[in-house]
């Protein structure tokens, strides 16, 4: 993704770029390790990066995660065995605070946080009823009663 | 009011609501069919995520629904297991030419579906014209798995390996196949090399073994290859040492003449062999040439002894290298003594199958009886799955057995002549299977055999609350043994019956019990026409099929099938189909 951008124009050591929350915290963060969201490279790109970049979206707390994320991915010599542990803990958190994960990561377009955090909720998902699932992501537009009957009925009598 | 708390709560009911393509992104990790099934009835938007990721469909019964609706359903399909006829087909109990032809499918899928990799049937009837169409129509084809279909020859094989250039997997098993020529084999392409899986056990002619030799050398994925019984020992020595990577192995025949330097090499091969996990295959093996096998033995965790007639002492030598034996399939001229063997030398063994070498052979004094299968239930105590075939049983003996293995999940026994009571006391067999039901919670498929009264049913039906599948033969007494099945048994999906007497009393007890479960057979039973067509009309999303037999003679003994769909009445009936 980045690799070909980052090839061509290699990045100053220690260039840093300044993101802001929605609720105007402020976060340094050096430009090599966010290129590894495709939203702010090509916001750095289009050299928009002079001034701190908005993120309307993302809060504070949120983002700080989002930037440990990142400066960790883009730390040279560290071995998969050990950021794998590092990821493992870092999605260790409560299921709200990862669809936030979720959002700003798919906002950002950083793949590797959104396929991290993707997983665990997957995997929450597994085993669970649909009321389970629906009280876990407060979902309230549900089916009407006769639409879930034939939905559970055409899954159960065509698809089990 | 502390400010932090009251965030807490709006965190806590905050609407989650996820962009579609994350959604998406989400569900397609979901592989299994029971959490897929959940996520679509949460919402209409998790419902829609859901179809439009669905890359595998298993449909159970295929009259059950309609190609149609599985399409619209399901836009973006890849694999798909469909099962057909009734699974008595396989005691040819279904009459030629019912139904369950695929190629309605076919035409469906070639337009909804042109990216289709996968497709396993099973009872199913498989025309030439499909095999062809299905090898022109779907050019990312990649396996195709047939189990106990019919209708095809080796013309239809010869188009899938002309036409399917991208095949991974071709697993042909059991099927009623017109074999007319080996040649298919010789029709995969020169440059052809992403064979993983070919499985022709079953075909019964000669291939071109050129062809099949140049086919295992170029695929150097090829991890299962099960030849069929023209393949001699000399051979399966070249194709071994040209794939020592292969995990399943399914030999030829073992009878065959080797020198002495022949066989060194075939030992050399087997020794080369160190991932096989699974063996079968086998015929005619004996004791001269079984001991090849025994390097290749110690990391096996599956023997398939169907085709080979072993005798108690083969069967003990062989599976005295098989420390890691979880599943083994036998023949029954193992005897008694030879299944004592596997009891001290499987401690792990999960499943037994004893298939009879001779069925119709009647003599008491051949085969396995309860002294075998009580010696595995002692020294394989993790055994969960076991069906026996077996010429007497005893009360006490199953009682013990299901003492020793109370983990049954599947326990089938058939005493293989009907009515046969315990053989010590002359008893009903009724205690032992009332064991089988009250010591095996987790039970979820039975088959019944032997001399049972109503009181069998009774037990079933007050404990075997998992119980997901029944089958019955030549059993009961009345309408009141069928009946405590379908009153009890909360979990049950699939009962077949022959030759008892259960009546329409019986058949009208399950009128809200049918809709809950896949299916119902029911032949020679006392079932009349009279009470299907009551069935049916009392419940008209169930199918009601009632077969008549040409050489009936009493008029009361059909062949009923009941089983629910939403797509209403099938359209491809034939005439001796009522409904």
């Amino acid at each position: 993704m980045s690799s070909s951008s980052s090839s061509s124009l290699p990045p100053c050591p220690k260039k840093m770029i300044t993101l802001k929350s929605s609720d105007g915290e402020t976060f340094q963060i050096e430009e090599t390790a966010a290129l590894q969201s495709k939203t702010l490279e090509n916001m750095i790109d289009e050299n928009c990066a002079s001034t701190p970049i908005p993120l309307r979206s993302i809060n504070g707390k949120i983002l700080a995660k989002v930037v440990e994320f990142c400066n960790k991915h883009a730390e040279v010599g560290v071995d998969a065995e050990s950021l794998h542990a590092w990821d493992a803990e870092f999605v260790n958190v409560e299921y709200t605070t990862l669809f936030d994960y979720i959002l700003a990561a798919n906002f950002l377009e950083i793949p590797t946080l959104l396929d991290l955090a993707s997983g665990v909720v997957g995997d929450m998902i597994k085993g669970k009823t649909p009321d389970e699932i629906r009280k876990m992501f407060n979902i309230n537009d549900a089916f009407s009663p006769e639409e879930e009957e034939e939905v559970r009925r055409a899954n159960q009598w065509a698809f089990e | 009011m502390d400010p932090s708390k009251s965030r807490d709560s709006a965190e806590s009911t905050r609407v989650i609501q996820f962009p579609n393509d994350v959604l998406e992104r989400i569900l397609s990790l979901i592989d299994s069919h029971r959490d897929r099934s959940a996520v679509s009835l949460v919402s209409k938007a998790w419902y829609n995520a859901e179809r439009w990721t669905r890359r595998h469909v298993f449909i159970g019964n295929c009259y059950a629904v309609s190609p149609q609706i599985v399409a619209r359903r399901f836009p973006s399909i890849r694999s798909v297991m469909l099962k057909g006829k009734p699974r008595f087909s396989d005691f040819n109990l279904v009459p030629p030419n019912w139904g369950a032809d695929v190629h309605a499918w076919l035409a469906v899928f070639a337009d909804q579906y042109p990216l289709l990799e996968e497709l396993r049937l099973k009872r199913m009837t498989v025309t030439d014209e499909s095999l062809k169409f299905l090898a022109r129509k779907f050019q990312n084809f990649k396996a195709l798995s047939l189990l106990s279909c019919d209708g095809f020859s080796t013309d239809g094989l010869e188009a899938i390996a002309t036409d399917c250039r991208h095949l991974t997997e071709l697993d042909i098993q059991e099927n009623g196949i017109d074999d007319i020529s080996g040649n298919w084999l010789s029709c995969f392409p020169e440059n052809f090399t992403s064979l993983e899986v070919l499985n022709f056990a079953s075909l019964s002619s000669d291939v071109n073994f050129d062809a099949l030799e140049r086919l295992v050398s170029q695929c150097k994925s090829l991890k299962i290859l099960k030849v069929n019984k023209n393949i001699t020992l000399e051979q399966l020595q070249r194709l071994l040492v040209r794939a020592p990577q292969l995990t399943e192995l399914g030999t030829g025949s073992f009878l065959q003449e080797l020198t002495a330097h022949q066989y060194e090499e075939l030992e050399r091969a087997f020794i080369g062999c160190k991932n096989l996990h699974a063996l079968s295959g086998l015929w005619e093996a004996t004791t001269q040439y079984l001991p090849v096998l025994y390097p290749a033995c110690t990391n096996l965790t599956f023997l398939n002894l169907s085709y080979a007639a072993l005798q108690s002492e083969e069967l003990a030598k062989l599976v005295a290298h098989c420390p890691h034996l979880q599943r083994l399939w036998v023949l029954d001229t193992v005897e008694d003594v030879g299944l004592e063997a596997v009891a001290s030398s499987c401690p792990l063994l999960e499943e037994l199958r004893v298939f009879p070498a001779d069925p119709y052979d009647q003599d008491i004094n051949r085969g396995v009886n309860e002294s075998g299968f009580l010696a595995v239930s002692l020294g394989c105590r993790k055994l969960h799955y076991v069906l026996y075939f077996c010429r007497k049983m005893t009360n006490a003996a199953v009682a013990r057995i299901v003492q020793n293995c109370p983990g049954f999940t599947h326990f089938r026994l058939c005493i293989m002549k009907p009515g046969q009571p315990d053989s010590q006391t002359n008893e009903p067999m009724d205690e032992g299977f009332g064991a089988v039901v009250k010591t095996c919670t987790n039970l979820r498929r039975l088959g019944v055999s032997g001399l049972l009264t109503d009181l069998t049913f009774e037990y079933i039906g007050q404990y075997a609350k998992n119980l997901e599948t029944l089958s019955v033969a030549f059993a009961g007494g009345s309408d009141r043994g069928m009946q405590c099945i379908l009153d009890g048994c909360p979990k049950l999906r699939k009962l077949e019956i022959r030759d008892s007497p259960f009546g329409n009393g019986a058949l009208l007890s399950g009128l809200e019990k049918y809709e809950s479960m896949r299916s119902l057979w029911m032949s020679a039973c006392k079932v009349t026409l009279h009470g299907c067509q009551m069935l049916a009309t009392q419940r008209p999303r169930l199918n009601v099929e009632v077969m008549k037999d040409e050489e009936m003679d009493d008029g009361q003994s059909y062949k009923v099938y009941v089983y629910r769909t939403v797509a209403g009445p099938r359209t491809d009936a034939p005439a001796f189909v009522h409904r």
